[in-house]
């Protein structure tokens, strides 16, 4: 007797459009439009500027469409250009003076707001969020108005409370212009910083209060030993994410100072829009003084990722 | 948690105080600087509130110039981008919306994939999220107007909507990574065993899942591009494709244009994202910290 072959039909193979994909190219094909976006609108235009920061970019080459070599000329012209350096300078004190001031003020309101027997603490945290919702050229200009000379509010509030005589020019002043601007920076930026300290004041353990408590620490002695090293990670976080940001301010320079009085409050980002946007439109000056801008950022950005964001693989 | 002496409790409530006039100041000076008119403004100089109440500024911004009413009675000259206001809110809203809605779309599937599938591609693609959050508006805008320029895409709210997109994406998938990163893989296992494709289970099963994440990024991405105005300001020109933002941008630098008409321009332009924040609190601090923290 013979056995007759058994003949195991297989299933039909699947087209492939019906076919499962693997796990790597469902991730690739997920990730396409990011790709295209990070490449487009990314990678592409910073690699382009640095293409035309080695390159004579004026609007008469934008016309004709042909960019001349000229090598390190750019770099040189803005290295040798003093207004670039008083606006790196400018920078840099809007900077150390922004980031500190609101480092400080993160810590001391987050710790206010968490008083849960204070019943203001209530209304604070309510409103904490308030100025996160106005548009950084709405803050600008109500700062300027807030600020004016004439006619500005300040001013008349500390008339009407009998604070000054005299009007005071809080932004056209060059000794106090650069730290008159940082004022809105601060008060627009600062609901991130605290709504950050305040979370991670929460993830702190009770227990270590109480233990505290039972060995008769006192309030600061809580804060120094207990609180603050709980804090450093989240101050760290805080202190480079504001520097990076800050260092590119814009919108509150341009609605109140406009870089005046004289050069007092230009700076970095300010710097290269005019350079590039109004005459004589230098596109390849501008492209290098922003590019110098960003590999100043970029180290900022690599200490980050490298010593913070250690929690990177998720 | 500790007992606090009247004293202590009466220097707290003074430092609340002091954060709330802070906070409201500029808000206050806003409000009281758009209700009221020039030439009250101008008459005494020291005087808080004004002696009357108008609510032109706000009549003429909203009539297109139309209704002038007692204030700009006299005025010959009124900006032109003044009367476009309905055009750029519209803009503005056009933008906002599209950025929010493609950032949500393009940057779920990017950051579900990054948290789910490890690969090591996947993790280069995070990192470079990271350092791309970092890259200045200003250096990115030089070249994409060159490009933009060649390519014909100048005054269009498309060229705006794809810039904008491009450089809040790598920030949305930031906070939306760690949230996919908490939801159970167990669950689309499941899924897949019952016959779902991976794409079936991350819209059916993940998605939904992520709706609270999802809020809390797509307000934040709302908000971050109604504010933006570097962007369109450099790839806009024409007044029909201005948004908000470039609309008051351009009264800076104009001498004619007293402080009551911007006051008024700027509390209308700044009470949409004031009414989200307020109702969506929430969402916004847990996106916040997401997008700064856990990664």
């Amino acid at each position: 007797m013979s056995t007759p072959a058994v003949t195991i039909e297989r299933a039909p193979r699947r087209p492939w459009y019906r076919r499962e994909m693997s796990a790597g190219s469902f991730a690739f094909v997920m990730n396409v439009p990011t790709l295209l976006c990070l490449g487009l609108v990314l990678g592409y235009p910073v690699i382009y500027a640095a293409y035309l920061s080695v390159h004579r970019v004026g609007l008469g080459q934008l016309r004709s469409g042909v960019f001349a070599f000229n090598g390190w000329d750019n770099y040189s012209r803005v290295l040798e250009d003093p207004l670039f350096w008083i606006a790196l300078k400018n920078t840099g004190i809007f900077t150390v003076v922004t980031v500190g001031s609101e480092i400080v003020l993160a810590v001391l309101i987050a710790l206010l707001i968490n008083q849960a027997g204070i019943w203001t603490s209530r209304i604070t945290r309510f409103l904490i969020l308030l100025p996160y919702a106005i548009p950084p050229i709405c803050n600008g200009l109500i700062w300027s108005f807030l600020y004016s000379f004439q006619f500005g509010f300040l001013n008349r509030i500390l008339f009407s409370a009998g604070l000054i005589d005299n009007p005071i020019n809080w932004a056209g002043n060059p000794d106090t212009a650069l730290y008159a601007v940082t004022v809105p920076y601060i008060w627009r930026t600062l609901p991130f910083a605290i709504i950050l300290v305040h979370a991670a004041l929460q993830g702190i353990p009770r227990e270590l209060y109480e233990q505290a408590a039972i060995d008769g620490a006192s309030a600061w002695r809580r804060f120094r030993h207990i609180t603050l090293p709980m804090l450093q990670q989240i101050i760290a976080i805080i202190l480079i994410l504001r520097t990076a940001f800050a260092f590119a301010v814009f919108e509150e320079i341009l609605a109140i100072t406009q870089g005046g009085p004289g050069d007092a409050t230009w700076v970095a980002a300010w710097y290269s829009y005019k350079i590039t946007f109004s005459p004589p439109n230098n596109f390849g000056m501008g492209s290098a003084s922003a590019f110098i801008l960003t590999l100043m950022i970029a180290a900022i950005a690599l200490v980050y990722m490298r010593f913070i964001y250690r929690r990177v693989t998720l | 948690m500790f007992k606090t002496t009247p004293t202590v409790r009466l220097l707290l409530h003074v430092a609340n105080l002091t954060v709330i006039v802070f906070i409201l100041l500029p808000l206050v000076a806003v409000f009281i600087g758009s209700i009221q008119s020039e030439r009250a403004l101008q008459a005494d100089t020291r005087r808080v509130l004004p002696l009357e109440f108008t609510l032109d500024n706000f009549t003429i911004i909203l009539t297109k110039g139309q209704q002038r009413g007692r204030i700009f009675d006299q005025a010959t000259y009124l900006p032109d981008n003044i009367k476009s206001f309905y055009t750029a809110f519209m803009n503005s809203m056009i933008v906002a919306c599209s950025v929010t809605f493609l950032t949500l779309l393009f940057g779920s599937l990017s950051a579900y994939t990054i948290a789910r599938q490890r690969f090591r591609w996947t993790l280069f693609l995070m990192q470079a999220n990271i350092v791309a959050r970092f890259v200045p508006v200003i250096v990115l805008m030089i070249p994409l107007y060159v490009v933009m320029r060649s390519v014909g895409q100048l005054n269009s709210l498309s060229g705006v909507i794809i810039a904008e997109t491009g450089f809040l994406l790598p920030y949305a998938i930031l906070i939306l990574a760690p949230y996919f990163d908490t939801i159970p893989g167990e669950l689309e296992e499941a899924a897949r065993i019952d016959g779902c494709t991976r794409l079936g289970a991350f819209f059916h099963i993940i998605l939904p899942l992520a709706t609270p994440a999802l809020a809390a990024c797509g307000v934040i991405m709302f908000i971050i591009s109604w504010h933006e105005l570097l962007i369109p300001l450099i790839l806009n020109a024409r007044p029909d494709f201005m948004t908000l933002p470039v609309v008051i941008a351009s009264l800076v630098g104009d001498v004619h244009v007293f402080f009551n008409l911007m006051m008024a321009i700027c509390l209308l332009a700044l009470a949409p994202t004031v009414v989200l924040v307020a109702l969506l609190q929430k969402f916004i601090v847990e996106g916040l910290s997401a997008g700064a923290v856990k990664g």
